[in-house]
């Protein structure tokens, strides 16, 4: 049981995506059916979650042939890394479905179930043509949710984000092939195993660059790292709340993890000789995307911004070389997605209730909505790394990896976060604190479902501040074990 | 004796269209009693090849009668099923279509049969004559059912243009023909084989003129660039189903014997034509793309999209060369492209059997919600034209891109690549104006019946389409055969070639 509990995890959301599909019209039981499933998937990951130990290696790896002629395997396993994010995705989907419990329909919760398939999928995946796989159909439910349930101009937004985000991928598939090809002509037999791409020795310098970049371009995109970022702002204007949702705190991540899943093994020299440049393009990301969510007037477009900040900082942080950074952007990972996620499901109510997102045209919703108020405060105060939150401890320990990979940057990245903590208050004010004049917006405050659903984020917004270790030991192993033994960079030093 | 089992699946097609010919005299059988019948000697065909299917064999049939004109092995036996198999589907997906059109009596299957013998007949030649006769006993039946439509105002230049063309380009291969026998002696492959293998320099001058030439009557009938300009009008003019057939069925004929001749029997001068094929390849996937997106009406830009696939095609082709292995992921990628092909063609088929209104893009809007289930099947058939994981396309794309990295031609590769990224577009704008629009009023059909045997054909398809791409993994309990089977039995039939 225990080794094919990450299948089960896996498939479950898809098995009953399906067969609620061919069932049912009611849309309300297919909601219930869906949300039980979710919480069904968070208790095999805490269960999972409960007996891991933090170890460098894979465990709960399951094995079988896919493709033989190719060499193709069905291989999955999870590590301190993949876990973490596993944990996070789990509750983070349940909650977001409480919070968008009303007036969605059927092909909205089928939708939101396949996305979690393919997005766990690509998290377990150890092989990269699997990743592959599951990376490009997570993206098809995306396509039909902001296709179907977006706002304005939907069909050219799915259009654009798709050919977009596919471009990348299809690059990368180039490149996996590449590799696979390199892999069979060294050692005669095909594997797409990524610890066996690993041990390829064949590759010259030039060749190792184009396929980085080709990663990187698939990754990067869906992150999205300046300057592969034009796709985000149409699209989060007109996606419905649970794309964005997905889209920004869970897919966004993932497009992070996959960089330190694959391409830091894969390609550890270059990663290390171009890692200077993706630092600074990870700080300017941060300070361009910063000054742009200053002067949006459109609450939704301003988080887009404020997501891509944070997420720049991620990757500043990815490529910082040492403990603290990699520990950090991990931790910002799962910060970010908290925050993030919670803000833009927090917004959509807003859209939902008032009609408007424009931070204008909003005003005194503190008065009406004292709950909501106080949990927007809280995820916003993560968000821009207050003390005592997990946004703080991310961003400091991200702050230290990249001075001590460099201290002028460092200093530039410890005042650029200021830029964040001024757009947030400044937008909180306006929209929430401020009173308007005339006549009042209808706003309601949250539901007792809403505040169940929102209760673990808030909890673990204050745990993951205050305790950050009981998190960081189950991955620190994970990250040592790369730096020390993939990067040789603990060794060097 | 024995050997007449082998000969069995076209003497099967051959009675079938004879058959047929002689029923579609009489009134009283109805269209839908010749579907029932043709497809029961489909069956009966497709049941003597899957039969002698299992070992790895050539045979020159009855020596002293066809003088080793035709060749039966694991290779040809391969494409006879891939042939009638999609002949079959074929017929099945057009039930519907068949039926609301007056102008498709009996006669028609009587051709399609026809057609079909000329196929199976090209995939087993094994002289160039034969192929000759083969390769226009099929034309010249695709060129009636080009036609058949007697009430489109369209068909007329549709089939002119292609007689003509035909024709011509046909005339290119009878030259091609004449030069290598006037080096050669002989026309028989085998020999010609044995003349390539013990001359060189300037004894080889005519042959390899003689091999360009032939290679011109492929490249047409393939659509490959510069022969491509006949495509878009005739696949327009002629009935949907039709195109279907030629888009898929067709060029699988084509591939099997011109396979055939560069593996086995010109291998060792195949090298001579890379840089024209890199060249082609290019060209047909810039132009194919480039037409695709221009289009506005759906079979026109699923016509112009065939032409992209043929360039991916000619690269496993061209890699075929450099890495005999890249004949195993030409051949897969037929097998996929079969089935998206005809199951997209088809399927547009089916939607306008009893209207014609639904042409253009536009047309499509709403689709999914006036009919849920072919907007569904609809989806996965271009989610595998556009190669997307879980797909059979995905893995055909796979395939067909690994071997050609393998064989050194990365460049080409990316650019195949490109056009798929733009592909991306085509495709699924079409999936957009079906899911995310609210249906076009004056599309709407009413009373409808989408329980019938080619909605059944259909559904079918897109089941395979789907277990072609994800596999043995998911589905390794269910005894149909999986990728690997299918990789399997094309590199059985490839090795089938080298028994002589």
């Amino acid at each position: 049981m225990s080794a094919d509990i990450l299948s089960f995890i896996i498939f479950l959301p898809a098995v009953v995506a399906f067969g609620l599909m061919i069932t049912t019209k009611n849309v309300e039981a297919v909601r219930n059916i869906a949300f039980l499933t979710t919480t069904v998937v968070l208790a095999l990951v805490l269960k999972l979650y409960l007996e891991f130990e933090p170890s460098a290696g894979m465990q709960f790896v399951t094995n079988a042939s896919w493709i033989n002629s190719f060499g193709i395997n069905y291989d999955i396993g999870v590590d301190g890394f993949s876990l973490t994010i596993l944990m996070m995705i789990a509750i983070l989907i349940p909650t977001s479905y409480l919070l968008l419990w009303e007036g969605r329909t059927k092909g909205y919760w089928i939708n939101l179930l396949l996305v979690q398939t393919g997005v766990t999928g690509s998290l377990l995946a150890l092989d990269v043509v699997l990743f592959y796989f599951f990376w490009e159909v997570m993206l098809l439910p995306v396509f039909l949710l902001i296709g179907i349930y977006g706002f304005g101009n939907k069909v050219f937004t799915t259009i654009k984000v798709t050919v977009y985000t596919m471009a990348g991928s299809l690059l990368m598939f180039v490149a996996i092939l590449y590799l696979g090809v390199a892999f069979h002509t060294e050692f005669g037999h095909w594997s797409f195993q990524y610890t066996d791409l690993m041990k390829i020795t064949t590759l010259s310098y030039n060749e190792k660059i184009w396929l980085f970049l080709a990663f990187l371009a698939a990754f990067a995109i869906k992150i999205p790292i300046f300057p592969l970022h034009t796709w985000i702002m149409e699209t989060y204007k007109n996606a419905p709340t649970g794309a964005v949702f997905l889209l920004s705190s869970i897919m966004a991540k993932l497009g992070v993890y996959a960089i330190v899943r694959f391409m830091i093994p894969i390609f550890p020299d270059i990663y290390v000789e171009f890692s200077t440049w993706f630092v600074i393009f990870g700080l300017f990301g941060l300070v361009y995307f910063g000054i742009a969510a200053l002067m949006q007037d459109d609450i939704k477009r301003m988080f887009a911004y404020s997501s891509a900040s944070h997420l720049s900082l991620i990757s500043a942080g990815i490529f910082s070389l040492n403990e603290y950074g990699i520990n950090g952007a991990l931790y910002l990972i799962i910060a970010h997605a908290i925050a993030t996620g919670a803000l833009f499901l927090l917004v959509g109510i807003i859209h939902d209730e008032t009609g408007t997102k424009s931070i204008k045209k909003l005003g005194g919703l503190a008065k009406t909505a004292p709950i909501f108020t106080v949990v927007f405060a809280i995820m916003l105060f993560a968000n821009i790394g207050l003390p005592g939150t997990n946004g703080f401890v991310s961003e400091l320990l991200i702050i230290f990896g990249i001075y001590e990979f460099n201290h002028t940057l460092g200093y530039i990245s410890a005042i650029t976060v200021i830029i964040g903590a001024s757009y947030m208050l400044w937008m909180f004010q306006r929209a929430i604190l401020q009173n308007r004049d005339g006549k009042s917006l209808n706003m309601r405050d949250l539901k007792i479902k809403e505040i169940i659903g929102l209760a673990p984020w808030v909890v673990l917004v204050f745990i993951m501040g205050i305790y950050p270790d009981i998190f960081i030991d189950k991955f620190e192993p994970t990250v040592t074990h790369y730096i020390n033994d993939i990067l040789k960079i603990g060794v060097m030093k | 004796m024995n050997q007449l089992i082998f000969l069995m699946p076209i003497l099967t097609v051959l009675v079938a269209s004879i058959v047929l010919m002689l029923l579609s005299m009489y009134d009283r059988f109805s269209t839908k009693y010749f579907i029932a019948l043709s497809s029961i000697f489909l069956i009966i065909a497709l049941g003597f090849s899957i039969g002698t299917l299992t070992n790895e064999y050539s045979i020159k049939v009855y020596n002293d009668i066809f003088n080793n004109a035709l060749i039966f092995d694991s290779f040809s036996n391969f494409f006879t099923i891939l042939l009638i198999a999609g002949t079959l589907l074929t017929i099945l997906i057009g039930e519907h279509y068949f039926l609301h059109r007056k102008y498709f009596r009996g006669e028609f299957f009587t051709i399609l049969m026809f057609a079909l013998f000329g196929m199976i007949l090209l995939g087993n030649a094994n002289e160039l004559v034969t192929a000759f006769i083969a390769l226009e006993i099929a034309s010249f039946s695709i060129y009636v059912m080009v036609g058949y439509n007697s009430d489109d105002g369209k068909r007329v230049e549709a089939i002119f243009k292609y007689l003509v063309l035909g024709s011509f380009i046909g005339a290119f291969y009878l030259l091609g023909t004449v030069l290598i026998y006037g080096a050669t002696q002989t026309t028989n492959l085998t020999e010609i084989s044995t003349y390539i293998s013990t001359h060189s320099g300037n004894d080889l001058a005519l042959v390899y003129i003689g091999i360009t030439l032939i290679l011109f009557t492929f490249l047409f009938k393939i659509a490959a660039f510069p022969f491509q300009s006949w495509l878009l009008d005739v696949y327009r003019g002629a009935p949907m189903i039709i195109t279907a057939y030629m888009a898929s069925v067709f060029k699988i004929a084509i591939f099997s014997f011109f396979l055939r001749v560069f593996l086995q029997d010109i291998t060792s001068i195949i090298d001579f034509w890379d840089s024209i094929m890199y060249v082609i390849v290019i060209l047909t996937l810039v132009f194919g793309t480039w037409l695709a997106i221009t289009q506005k009406i759906v079979k026109r830009m699923l016509a112009a999209s065939s032409i992209v696939h043929t360039g991916y095609l000619l690269l496993a082709f061209l890699a075929v060369g450099q890495n005999s292995q890249a004949a195993y992921a030409t051949m897969f990628y037929l097998i996929a492209y079969l089935l998206s092909a005809i199951g997209s063609f088809g399927l547009v088929s089916h939607i306008n059997s009893e209207t014609r209104v639904r042409v253009t893009y536009d047309d499509f809007k709403g689709l999914s919600k006036e009919r849920p289930f072919l907007a569904a099947m609809m989806t996965i058939f271009l989610l595998s034209l556009a190669g997307i994981p879980s797909t059979i396309g995905f893995i055909g794309k796979f395939y067909v891109f690994t071997e050609a990295i393998d064989a050194g031609f990365t460049s080409l590769a990316v650019l195949a690549i490109i056009a798929t990224i733009i592909s991306v577009y085509y495709y699924f704008k079409l999936i957009a104006v079906m899911y995310f629009y609210p249906a076009n009023a004056s599309c709407e059909s009413e009373g409808f019946n989408d329980k019938r045997v080619s909605t059944y054909a259909i559904a079918f398809i897109a089941i395979l389409t789907v277990l072609g791409g994800i596999g043995s993994a998911i589905v390794f309990f269910i005894p149909i055969p999986g990728i690997d089977t299918m990789i399997e039995i094309a590199q059985m039939s490839v090795q089938s070639l080298m028994m002589k």
